[in-house]
């Protein structure tokens, strides 16, 4: 029934929102631009969901999204660096902010082995805010101390969007995301596990230090491309597992593709409402993720805390 | 008696205001943005010109004065530096703060709205009696006045004036450069929008089909947006129709808007 309805509701967003938007009903614009932004606000807006699901329970914090690991940091200062180079070609940019993702990656999980060979979950929070913080610090110094006008525009890339959206971009992510979904939908029992503390995970048999590495590694690839085909879109990651969490349970066979699923569908809404509303002006859509799922969150907090 | 003594009051803060603004013209200027310094060059006040941004490169002239930095937001010390007796600032919330802070260590400062055509000719004209230099100030404000009375030609083309690529943004109805447009002969496809600029989504553009992108830079190559394959859904992307207009002449109002309106004229009938 619950996965019914989730369905559904996916359903009609992907389809209203091939169908609504402020052009009409041109062939030519719905294929080569709506239709290809649909898929690809569902796709990342799943990625982006599941990535916070795993890490969430990873790091056993419930304010842990796919952003907290210093990968927007690194997305910023990759894309801020590819503007300022002038680098050539139209990929430029979300190439560089991949690139710098998977720095920060790279760092944030050298620090959280920092304590030898164990992946520690409170290190990599840490670490994590570091090194985000870090390389926001080197982004504004390069902002401020660069002649490039259009560098200010980098920062509204970097709050989110979507416009860049083609059948490229979709086949881009359609092939890579699948790999680390399936990483993570592999760790589902451990990650169950995982919950009870590590120490018990490890007696009832999970291997706790390759289970961290990999949802580690895998959520945070899922976000990095997500974040370098669409800048960094909030609250879709820490509110959609929350959620999922509450109508699902904390099974991660079902709370994984649920949450995907359910941020795929919350970001093609908000997209929809992004480019319809205020048109023919358009909003970013990390806001109108935020409008919608800060107060769905609060009245479900309400609910279950009084429940 | 309480109305005389206002009276008063107000006698000696006219005085004082009188000692400070007109009783002497501004000798060492600092001008932080190329339109005032440009207006500064033309009336005639260019060698009491004493500190201008890094952005300001017109007239060559201009390029020999020392810089004060970029001037967003205007950095105080290098101002007081050059020893300044008049600033000329852009009116804006962060530049308010500055003038501010210049008066407060006893620097004359004068905030200027520059954002339309019709604030030229007021412009002008202030800034002509801050220098003494009113009768060439006037001159040049009226020929500036003339271009906003002229009413535009009624629009043969139409065009989008694109700032950025990714979110797309372009120049609403409220910017001077959707002004030049209508007078060079082209409607902004955007004049809807009362904003100076605004994000838009790529489908708005492609669903107005506008038959020439404007785009301000200084290479006459087209901008990296028009390989992505998003954007070529926009036809007059597709079919290379780029108005590559240099922001030197086309990015600011000042006396060269009249050479912009006739530039833009020619680009748009080739």
């Amino acid at each position: 029934m619950k996965w019914a309805l989730l369905f559904l509701v996916a359903g009609v967003a992907l389809v209203a929102s091939v169908l609504v938007g402020p052009a009409g009903l041109q062939s030519d614009i719905v294929w080569n631009l709506r239709a290809p932004r649909t898929v690809l606000a569902f796709l990342v807006g799943g990625s982006l969901g599941a990535a916070g699901a795993s890490l969430q329970a990873l790091v056993r914090n419930p304010l842990a999204d796919p952003f907290l690991l210093g990968l927007s940091g690194g997305a910023g200062l990759g894309a801020v660096l590819a503007i300022a180079l002038h680098l050539p070609g139209p990929w430029a940019l979300p190439i560089a902010a991949f690139i710098g993702a998977l720095a920060a990656l790279v760092l944030v999980y050298r620090l959280g082995r920092i304590g030898g060979g164990v992946l520690d979950p409170r290190i990599l929070l840490l670490g994590g805010v570091a090194v985000g913080a870090f390389a926001a610090a080197i982004t504004t110094a390069i902002v401020s101390l660069a002649d490039a006008a259009e560098l200010r525009n980098a920062f509204l890339w970097l709050w989110g969007g979507l416009s860049s959206a083609s059948w490229d971009a979709v086949l881009l992510i359609g092939v890579y995301a699948p790999i680390p979904l399936l990483v993570l939908l592999g760790a589902s029992r451990p990650l169950d596990l995982l919950a009870l503390g590590e120490e018990p995970a490890r007696y009832l048999g999970a291997d706790v230090e390759q289970v961290k590495r990999r949802v580690y590694l895998a959520a945070s690839l899922l976000t990095a491309a997500a974040v370098a085909v669409s800048g960094v879109i909030g609250f879709v990651g820490l509110i959609v597992p929350h959620l999922a969490r509450g109508t699902w349970g904390h099974r991660h066979r079902a709370l994984l593709p649920a949450s995907f699923i359910g941020g795929g569908a919350l970001l093609a809404i908000a997209d929809t409402l992004a480019r319809t509303v205020v048109a023919p002006r358009e909003l970013p859509v990390g806001v109108v993720t935020a409008l919608i799922g800060v107060p769905v969150f609060a009245l479900l907090l309400r609910r279950w805390t009084v429940a | 008696m309480l109305r005389r003594l206002l009276f008063a009051v107000l006698i000696v803060g006219a005085c004082r205001s009188d000692g400070r603004t007109v009783g002497r013209s501004a000798q060492r200027i600092v001008s932080l943005l190329p339109s005032f310094t440009e207006i500064l060059f033309a009336i005639g006040a260019g060698d009491r010109v004493v500190g201008r941004t890094t952005w300001c490169d017109y007239p060559p002239a201009a390029l020999d004065v020392a810089s004060v930095g970029d001037g967003i937001p205007p950095n105080i010390e290098a101002v007081a530096a050059r020893k300044p007796d008049l600033v000329v600032l852009y009116n804006s919330g962060p530049n308010v703060t500055a003038a501010q802070q210049l008066e407060r260590i006893g620097i004359r400062t004068v905030l200027l709205d520059l954002n339309r055509l019709e604030d030229l000719g007021p412009a002008t004209r202030k800034l002509g009696q801050l220098t003494g230099l009113e009768q060439r100030a006037e001159s040049l404000a009226a020929a500036m006045d003339s271009l906003v009375l002229h009413r535009p030609p009624p629009s043969s083309t139409n065009l989008a004036f694109v700032v950025w690529d990714n979110p797309p943004i372009i120049i609403g109805a409220g910017s001077y450069l959707s002004q030049l447009a209508a007078l060079a002969g082209a409607r902004n496809v955007f004049d809807d929008i009362t904003a100076p600029s605004a994000q838009v989504s790529l489908e708005t553009i492609a669903a107005r089909n506008p038959h020439w992108i404007a785009v301000l830079a200084d290479s006459a190559v087209p901008p990296a947006f028009a390989q992505r394959r998003e954007w070529r859904a926009v036809p007059a992307v597709r079919a290379g129709q780029f108005l590559m207009l240099p922001g030197s002449l086309f990015g600011r109002p000042g006396p060269r808007s009249a050479e912009a309106v006739r530039q833009l004229k020619a680009l748009l009938a080739q």
